[in-house]
């Protein structure tokens, strides 16, 4: 009896570690994180891909949530054996570049026939650069915008937002917006969802003629004490503190703004291109994108992930030839459809396979038309550890729980000691 | 086999997988972070030694401290409460008459319910405008608690949620119950003791040894058992107020690739574990002193 | 007077079984709530139109019947080999020299110790050495040394009460370890065995970080990470959340009733805690 058993046992051994695929094609791995709908576009890429190179089987392994796909990573490359490649975003790659995890892909590209730097809106490459190599390829160029419920704006009676609205033109459609439809004095459609950290914030205080950090290139402080940004900040706040416009803390744990949204009761949400693909499952109403408020110069904030390639890579030139593909027009457009991405290929941006007004949002033109005031956070191996302790600061003003100001200096003191550990040179 | 094998040399096998199991997925990978506590690391260049960099880095910054700080609170609170429930749980529901099987399978069942889904239900529990534990208290004219959306109450949520794990207590004080010679109380019947009397007489005193014991292996799972919640909950909000030292630990690691100081922060962590232990020991051993 | 005390005692009884099960009802009544409908103001007990279709949906959402099955798996091979592992460790352990026995239990008693992050970075590096990573092997892993302490020591205690003449004679007259541990003492220890096949149960099935670790191709993927998934397509929808949450939760609810008889019914496996 224990016998058969331990024999079962070991055919179930034999089956998992024989089970494996023996043909002699070169394995390329490719970590990727996101939800199901891109996932599906990246599987759609490998299978394209595998069909044009079919001595070259790329594995791709995804993970859905970031913070597991990082632990993952952490653990990959500790052990010795990362991925081949990576989808890594620009403000994280400097961590992995800078301790000789990834492999420079200047000279590739170079070389390339099929991509060059010149085909890519120039932002997206520069923010992979550093020390003068080019690090990885971008697969995009996302920006904040703003998304509305075009039903909700009809039925308050106000004009959609226009390609160059103000903040207080902002505020006025939010305002009306905010309704307590039933009547009971519980506010239950909200104007405007945001996350209250410092990414969201930022182009807030470029718009403002404010800076984040005192020295983009080698930044040591943040700045957000300064009479401009402050005043960002201070704006930022008052949507919820004392506009009321944006649920509460309590309002948002209970329906966050983006399950709101979703549901028809939040007027404007500020998302990356990011949300489209799960916009795209709403049936109840309209919806469209907007470009950002602005104060005194229009100022958006770039969202770009890259293809990165390992160091320890054994099949570097077959990794190169799927990230070639992944980014060349060709590639770019497979994964267009799906809505996740703004494209970085100024061809395939510019194409109607991105821009179709068939598909929501209507006015995908707007990822497009902000990307000459794109804005970007510094490249510093501590820069997620700043984001996140000033977006606490920044969270407990949003929330009413301290004031502006002293978000503003508890967040500048408190993230001191990350600027002192920044280990990225420039 | 069976014949050339000594009966002892048997028995030295069968603990060959578990020790040596332990040794390779437990005790190695387990020594190595200890070693990085002593190093610079971020899991992509080789470990650099850098002495008690580490150390000095995690008393300086603040966010350790508040996170030590609620750690402590959150086991002074939450042990004691967790004991005194177990044990009172235990009394009431010790008996054998009808259908206290099925009372006792209650309480336990909460206790192995796995704990992503069961921090999702409590989630949905505490939603402070929507969630039923609200909707009672308003019965009470108790209103809007912010629970997990409010420093001052988050940590108080988390404790309460922890007080419907107690199931291996709530057993291990049955046994306890159990063991009490039934002899014992009855003298104290013939004595007149009210039942009163009777429990801090006999009961307490000889229960008091498993409470102990209980409470040290309960600093260990009770502070584990702060990673799950504070990872689905609140990740460590708002203001930090749940920010857990396993949660501390994982974010050091994991969030800011700073190993060196992760791995420096589990030892301190359990450092403190040992001192509060030591403390209580010291404590119980005084009482004996003076009996 | 007597019928009065015995009557309350039955009430507070009850009420304590309602506060420990309530969490689960309010999880399983908001999970037939239909989705995207403005939550109530007050508490719906069981919604009059209840949307099974939710459990449905989401296992169209997600693959989760894959990851259900793969959940399955890991239990159906992870709980026979720690019953395994941990009942001949704990069996050699209770026949060995006081002296290795203290030192037994102080190597188990530290082990127990060891917080489940410390092994996280390292343990990676051990199976991909191993080349066990990427397979169900990598989940399983942990079963071929006992799963847990706990478990080796809940078979100790319960060896050691039986008394040693028992082991003594079958071995004078000719039985091998192996013998008296199957013959002997496994069943004798019934009661454990079911506690720690619950216990196991529960440890494999809820093990949501192993799975993201050291599994890549997203096929082997077990249900915590599908509740993740679930969790991540939208945070706040609590009809969709709980009847995921009600799917991990029910097959344990199940085992735990259907072997709960033997758990708790005469503290039988409590009484393994004794080491008196």
């Amino acid at each position: 009896m224990r016998n058969k058993f331990l024999l079962v046992l070991l055919v179930l051994a034999l089956g998992v570690l024989v089970g494996c695929d023996s043909a002699e094609k070169t394995p390329v791995s490719f970590m990727v994180f996101g939800d199901s709908a891109e996932l599906a576009a990246y599987e759609a890429l490998v299978t394209e891909f595998e069909n044009q190179h079919p001595a070259i089987e790329v594995a791709l392994q995804h993970i859905p949530d970031q913070g597991d796909y990082r632990r993952r990573l952490a653990a990959a490359f500790s052990s010795g054996e990362p991925p081949d490649i990576m989808l890594l975003n620009y403000r994280r790659f400097g961590t992995f570049a800078d301790q000789g995890g990834l492999e420079p892909l200047s000279d590739y590209m170079a070389a390339s026939e099929v991509i060059a730097e010149s085909d890519f809106f120039p932002i997206t490459i520069d923010s992979f650069k550093w020390q003068g190599d080019l690090w990885c390829i971008p697969q995009n160029i996302s920006s904040l915008v703003v998304y509305y419920n075009r039903d909700l704006f009809d039925a308050a009676n106000i004009p959609y937002p226009s390609s160059n609205w103000s903040w207080d033109a902002f505020l006025d459609a939010a305002r009306a917006l905010t309704q307590d439809t039933d009547g009971d004095g519980v506010v239950d459609q909200y104007g405007v969802g945001i996350e209250p950290n410092l990414f969201r914030l930022a182009p807030f205080i470029w718009q403002n003629g404010g800076r984040l950090v005192d020295n983009e290139s080698n930044p040591t402080q943040l700045t957000l004490d300064e009479p401009v940004s402050l005043d960002a900040l201070q704006w930022f706040v008052d949507l919820q503190v004392v506009e009321g416009v944006v649920p509460d803390a309590a309002a948002e744990s209970a329906e966050t703004s983006q399950s709101r949204f979703l549901n028809g009761t939040l007027g404007m949400i500020f998302n990356s291109r990011r949300g489209v693909p799960t916009y795209r499952t709403i049936d109840s109403f309209t919806w469209d994108v907007a470009p950002l408020p602005f104060s005194r110069r229009p100022a958006g904030i770039l969202h770009s992930d890259g293809y990165c390639m390992a160091a320890a890579t054994e099949n570097k030139d077959a990794a190169w030839t799927f990230i070639e593909f992944a980014n060349s027009a060709e590639g770019q457009s497979i994964v267009a459809p799906s809505g996740r991405t703004v494209p970085s290929l100024r061809s395939v941006a510019e194409s109607p396979l991105f821009l179709d007004p068939a598909q929501p949002p209507a006015n995908s033109r707007v990822f497009i038309d902000s990307i000459p005031s794109l804005g970007r956070v510094p490249i510093m191996s501590t820069w997620i550890a700043i984001e996140e302790t000033a977006g606490n600061e920044i969270e407990r003003a949003f929330y009413g729980q301290i004031s502006a100001e002293e978000a503003a200096r508890t967040a500048i003191s408190r993230t001191q000691t990350y600027f002192d550990q920044n280990s990225l040179q420039p | 086999m069976h014949s050339r094998l000594s009966y002892k040399a048997q028995l030295r096998i069968f603990l060959l997988p578990y020790v040596v199991g332990s040794l390779i997925l437990v005790i190695i990978p387990a020594l190595a972070t200890v070693g990085v506590a002593f190093t610079e690391y971020n899991a992509i260049q080789p470990p650099q030694w850098a002495g008690l960099a580490n150390f000095v880095k995690l008393f300086n910054s603040p966010l350790a401290r508040i996170s030590l700080r609620s750690t402590v609170i959150f086991l002074l609170v939450a042990i004691p409460l967790r004991m005194t429930g177990a044990l009172l749980l235990a009394l009431l529901l010790q008996s054998r008459r009808r259908f206290f099987t099925f009372h006792r399978a209650a309480v336990y069942l909460p206790t192995i319910i796995p704990e992503v889904a069961y921090a999702i239900i409590w989630l949905w529990i505490f939603n402070p405008l929507y969630g039923p534990l609200n909707w009672f208290l308003g019965l009470f004219g108790v209103n809007d608690i912010a629970w997990l959306t409010d420093p001052a109450t988050a940590q108080a949520a988390i404790i309460f949620m922890s007080l419907f794990t107690i199931g291996e207590g709530f057993i291990v004080m049955l046994v306890g119950l159990q063991n009490i010679p039934l002899a014992y109380y009855e003298s104290a019947e013939v004595d007149g003791a009210t039942n009163w009397q009777a429990f801090w007489r006999i009961t307490f005193p000889l229960i008091l040894p498993w409470i102990l014991l209980l409470s040290f292996r309960d600093l260990i799972i009770a502070m584990q058992g702060t990673f799950t919640p504070a990872f689905v909950m609140t990740y460590g909000g708002p203001n930090y107020a749940t920010t857990y030292a396993p949660l501390l630990i994982y974010e050091l690691a994991f969030d800011f690739f700073d190993f060196g100081m992760a791995a420096a922060a589990l030892i301190v962590i359990y450092l403190v574990l040992v001192m509060l232990i030591a403390g209580v020991l010291n404590i119980v051993s005084g009482w004996g002193d003076n009996a | 007077m007597r019928n009065i005390r015995i009557g309350t005692h039955h009430a507070v009884a009850i009420a304590i079984t309602v506060l420990f099960l309530l969490p689960l009802f309010w999880a399983a009544g908001t999970s037939l709530r239909t989705v995207g409908a403005p939550p109530p103001n007050t508490v719906t007990w069981w919604p009059r139109d209840a949307q099974w279709g939710n459990y449905g949906f989401i296992f169209e959402l997600v693959p989760m019947a894959r990851y259900l099955r793969n959940s399955l798996l890991v239990v159906a091979l992870a709980v026979p080999i720690t019953l395994l592992t941990a009942s001949l460790a704990g069996f050699a352990m209770s026949q060995l020299s006081n002296k290795a026995q203290r030192r037994l239990l102080i190597f188990s008693v530290l082990l127990l110790m060891i917080p489940g992050a410390s092994v996280w970075l390292f343990r990676f590096q051990i199976l991909s050495w191993l080349g066990l990573l990427d397979t169900i092997w990598a989940l399983v892993a942990p079963a071929f040394a006992a799963s847990s302490p706990l478990f080796v020591l809940l078979y100790y205690w319960n060896f050691r009460r039986v008394p040693q003449e028992t082991f003594e004679a079958a071995r004078l007259d000719g039985a091998s370890a192996v013998m008296s541990w199957r013959r002997i003492a496994l069943p004798l220890a019934r009661g454990t065995t079911i506690g720690v096949v619950i216990l196991t149960f529960v440890l494999y099935w809820s093990d949501f970080v192993s799975p993201v670790l050291y599994i890549f191709d997203t096929a082997w993927y077990t249900l915590p990470v599908g509740l993740q998934i679930l969790k991540q397509f939208d945070a706040t929808n609590w009809p969709l959340l709980m009847a995921g949450a009600v799917i991990m939760t029910v097959p344990v609810i199940v085992l735990f009733i259907v072997l709960q008889r033997f758990f708790l019914s005469d503290f039988s496996v409590a009484n393994l805690f004794d080491r008196g």
